[in-house]
């Protein structure tokens, strides 16, 4: 086998894997979903049962620490308004959709969540200063969409309330 | 029929059965660790239900409606001004409502037993009939349509908050729900509603005693709104101007 022949083989085989990597995110593996958990939902009866029912939206306090947020988007508000977060733990934001796409932009920082009815969009947040967050929708989602922000107030973590296991975090107004 | 002769066969019947037994005792455990669910109503608006609340017959609902005359008035609009006006709404928004007080997901002294009155089709029919009856003043007609004007400051807060809403506070206008420039399903329309109506519908969404809003859209914004702001919006609505939002500045 010759160099040249060596080298089409190697590009041949290099562009047949980068397929695949092209399309990791189209392609569905019933498999993967078992392992990870489906991250279908139903936009249309969020209130009526499961994650997203209005009293589980909020700041949950898990276990290690960390903490997990979750809200709705929707035409032309993110519920909850107001989110409060402790600072230098990890936040796991799992946010949902009720109608349109939208997407939640955190000003001063660079985090940027795509919201896709009828999925779940996660993302890992962390903050190390405290301070009061902007948030933004940075898709455009219909005719209020300019008006459709909301806030992340981060508190230093000695602050934070202690929330009770059914208990959920939330500044906004009452 | 073979399971109850041969003895393996009862065997297998029996394991499934503690089967089943142990996993409704544990969903019945998982159920009591966490809080009980709150369902805003148990209205959502899939293509069925949409089918559901378009399939009325207007002209029955007309002779159903004589009942609803005493107080939202003859032809739709009410005299009184705490109580809605019908004519012209969202079949959605009144079918909505009207499923809400028939669960007591919306609480009124008035309409539950009213509601829980009406079986399904009534309610159909019902429907379909209000969201026929014209909203404006024909020269023949002798309704009492809204009159009262508001105060020029307030017409300048409320035409500003319709069209444009406050983006510092995160309002998004009123007009992108509740029209004219956009609705959706299940939002009243407000061109012709009653001032005192509108008021006391903010103030039971922001103090918590009317929470049938899915997914708390309006439990949210009343709450940013202030005081000045909901009587100005109120007086706004129930005076008719709630087509041209910029008109009035």
């Amino acid at each position: 086998m010759n160099w040249r022949k060596l080298r089409t083989f190697v590009l041949t085989v290099l562009v047949l894997c980068l397929i695949p990597a092209m399309r990791y995110n189209q392609i569905d593996v019933p498999l993967l979903h078992y392992f990870a958990g489906s991250r279908e939902v139903d936009p249309l009866s969020l209130h009526l049962a499961g994650e997203f029912v209005e009293n589980n939206l909020g700041t949950e306090q898990n276990a290690d620490g960390s903490v997990t947020v979750r809200m709705i988007a929707q035409q032309y508000l993110f519920v909850p308004h107001c989110v409060v977060v402790p600072a230098g733990v990890p936040v796991h934001l799992r946010i949902t959709s009720a109608d349109a796409v939208h997407a939640l932009a955190i000003n001063g920082t660079d985090y940027n969540v795509k919201v896709l009815p009828g999925t779940i969009s996660e993302a890992q947040l962390q903050f190390s200063n405290p301070g009061e967050y902007k948030t933004v929708c940075r898709e455009f989602c219909g005719a209020g969409h300019y008006a459709m922000r909301s806030e992340v107030k981060v508190v230093p973590r000695e602050q934070f309330p202690a929330l009770q296991p059914g208990e959920r975090g939330n500044c906004a107004a009452q | 029929m073979r399971r109850n002769e041969s003895s393996r066969g009862r065997g297998i019947s029996l394991v499934w059965r503690a089967a089943g037994i142990l996993m409704a005792s544990s969903l019945v455990l998982m159920a009591s660790d966490n809080a009980p669910e709150r369902v805003p109503s148990n209205v959502s608006w899939t293509a069925e239900t949409v089918a559901a609340a378009s399939s009325g017959d207007a002209f029955r609902g007309m002779l159903l409606a004589k009942r609803c005359e005493h107080c939202h008035g003859s032809e739709g609009f009410s005299a009184e001004a705490a109580t809605p006006n019908l004519a012209g709404l969202d079949k959605l928004s009144i079918w909505k409502e009207l499923q809400d007080f028939r669960s007591h997901k919306r609480m009124s002294r008035a309409m539950g037993p009213i509601a829980e009155s009406l079986s399904a089709r009534d309610v159909a029919d019902v429907v379909a009939y209000y969201s026929k009856v014209p909203a404006f003043a024909d020269p023949q007609d002798n309704r009492s349509f809204p009159q009262i004007m508001p105060d020029s400051k307030h017409a300048g807060i409320a035409s500003h908050l319709i069209a444009f809403g406050d983006g510092e506070r995160g309002i998004p206008p009123c007009q992108a729900c509740h029209g004219p420039v956009a609705y959706r399903p299940g939002v009243p329309p407000l061109a012709n509603q009653n001032a005192d109506y509108v008021l006391s519908q903010l103030e039971a969404f922001a103090s918590g005693r009317r929470e049938n809003d899915i997914n708390m859209p309006m439990r949210t914004i009343s709450i940013l709104l202030t005081d000045d702001e909901r009587h100005a919006l109120a007086e706004y609505y129930g005076s008719g101007l709630g087509l041209q939002p910029g008109s009035a500045k």
